[in-house]
């Protein structure tokens, strides 16, 4: 399923990791939307699983945390351990269930950030880090995600734009050669 | 083979999971002078200078992105500035107000001290409604028969006679002002001893006459002419003498009697608060309104000795 990773493809990925946490840091930090900031990094682990697999998925994943933990001077390892679980659980979707609807980024990348959002408050909380439990956390969280769900279609464009010629199996390429070879296409079936 | 993958997936998971473990746990227990620490703080070196470079190639989408955010800050900050200034607005405008009453209350503070007129029970009133001709000559006041106020009782500001009670109601009254033709005034002029009516002039309401002064009265422009203390008419009211009226404008030389132009001293336009002296009952110079008013007509007149005694005499001598 997720074989032949090809090395033009990490190359593009790791890439694509560092453009995105530095655009991160350097831009999108800077510009609050709605008293929140845009997080494009788990939206960008969240479709890397969801183009490349779970297991890319969970690399990226962990790589991406590490990378915006030590450039962010945060805790090491709490990053690394939400995306890793992000990248992993959004690659699950792609091989368990490989969604083809227009809204499935949105909905990934919503279900992504929240899952990030909320397991680093999690984690944050489980280390003793002396922070009230309030609404304003909840408020936080919930225009996090509303935000990140704005933004997801163009990151999914952005993002698969960038890998899909080094993708093995690319779900367009699939569906064109499921109706090449033997498969029935939808206006023969008709 | 199929197997061998998802050993590999979760070997790979299980994996990425506990090195996040392994680095939170040892990053959290360590001194801020660590390894971790300072293998973060070595990356953020390195970075830097990334960092910064693309902190300045992206300051310019960054600034667009920002001027459209400041534009809507700005947009509601302005909303909130004019809601705030219109505020302010109406606080100078209540301020304004209540320093233009209080320099009005001070100047019927310091007319009552000089004319002695707290014998009349002054009872201070609020000007609410003008009669809204270009006339002016009369105004209603929050002030009636409930506060003392009764017809005919003198009404000043601070400026000086203002005009008397026309009609009374229990919590109002109408004070015609000394402008309008049914007000006649005894007056002198400055220190003089002869005394004259003063009313309205004809065809000029904002002037007014002083008449039927006696043919050797010296007038001189620019002296003031104030109330005598003397009644016109048995209806008339007794206004306590001293009570400035106008100013001199010209002199009119007649056969029997002698006139002057008058310019009333009080801005009748310009009325917020005013002073009622209701001399109340059994008072001096309620007395002495009431003996005046049962004086036969030909004693009362501007000029009658009995009016100027009565003036002498509710003047305190």
């Amino acid at each position: 399923m997720t074989t032949g990773i090809s090395a033009p493809l990490l190359g593009r990925i790791a890439a694509l990791a560092v453009v995105v946490v530095l655009f991160q840091i350097g831009v999108v930090s800077e510009v609050p939307v709605f008293g929140v900031v845009v997080d494009l990094s788990p939206l960008l682990v969240a479709f890397v699983g969801l183009l490349c697999g779970s297991m890319v998925g969970a690399v990226t994943g962990f790589a991406v945390g590490l990378l915006v933990d030590l450039a962010l001077l945060q805790t090491l390892g709490v990053t690394s351990l939400t995306f890793t679980i992000v990248g992993y659980w959004s690659g699950r979707l792609r091989e368990l269930r490989d969604p083809q609807a227009a809204l499935t980024p949105l909905l990934v990348g919503a279900a992504g950030s929240a899952a990030a959002m909320i397991g680093y408050s999690l984690v944050e909380f489980l280390l003793g880090v002396d922070a009230p439990v309030s609404l304003e956390l909840l408020r936080q969280i919930v225009l996090g995600v509303v935000v990140n769900t704005i933004v997801a279609l163009p990151t999914w464009a952005i993002v698969r734009r960038s890998l899909v010629g080094g993708l093995p199996d690319d779900p367009r390429r699939r569906r064109r050669r499921a109706y090449t070879t033997g498969g029935l296409s939808p206006l023969s079936r008709s | 083979m199929y197997d061998k993958t998802v050993r590999r997936r979760r070997a790979v998971l299980a994996l990425l999971v506990v090195l996040s473990l392994i680095l939170l746990t040892a990053y959290f227990g360590e001194a801020p002078g660590g390894r971790l620490h300072s293998v973060q703080r070595g990356f953020l070196t390195v970075v830097s200078p990334i960092q910064d470079g693309a902190n300045k190639a992206l300051k310019p989408v960054r600034d667009l992105v920002g001027w459209f955010g400041d534009t809507l800050h700005a947009k509601s900050q302005r909303n909130q500035l004019v809601k705030q200034v219109d505020k302010l607005r109406r606080e100078v405008i209540a301020e304004e107000a209540e320093k233009h009453a209080y320099r009005e209350l001070l100047g019927l503070y310091h007319l009552d001290n000089r004319l002695s007129v707290s014998d009349y029970h002054p009872v201070t009133a609020t000007v609410v409604a003008k009669s809204p001709n270009i006339w002016y000559s009369t105004v209603t006041i929050d002030k009636g028969e409930a506060a003392g106020v009764r017809v005919n009782d003198p009404v000043i500001n601070g400026e000086g006679l203002v005009g008397k009670v026309a009609q009374v109601a229990s919590i109002g009254a109408q004070v015609s002002l000394i402008t309008d033709s049914s007000v006649g005034v005894s007056a002198r002029i400055g220190t003089s001893n002869a005394t004259g009516i003063v009313q309205p002039k004809v065809g000029d309401p904002n002037d007014l006459l002083l008449q039927y002064l006696p043919a050797n009265t010296q007038a001189n422009r620019g002296e003031y002419v104030v109330t005598s203390g003397t009644v016109s008419s048995p209806d008339d009211s007794l206004y306590p003498p001293g009570i400035p009226i106008g100013e001199v404008t010209s002199v009119n030389e007649e056969s029997a009697y002698r006139s002057v132009n008058v310019h009333p001293l009080a801005n009748l336009h310009n009325l917020d608060v005013v002073q009622v002296l209701t001399a109340a009952r059994g008072s001096l110079p309620a007395n002495l309104s009431r003996v005046a008013a049962s004086l036969p007509p030909g004693q009362s007149a501007g000029a009658s000795t009995a009016g100027e005694q009565l003036a002498a005499t509710g003047s305190g001598g």
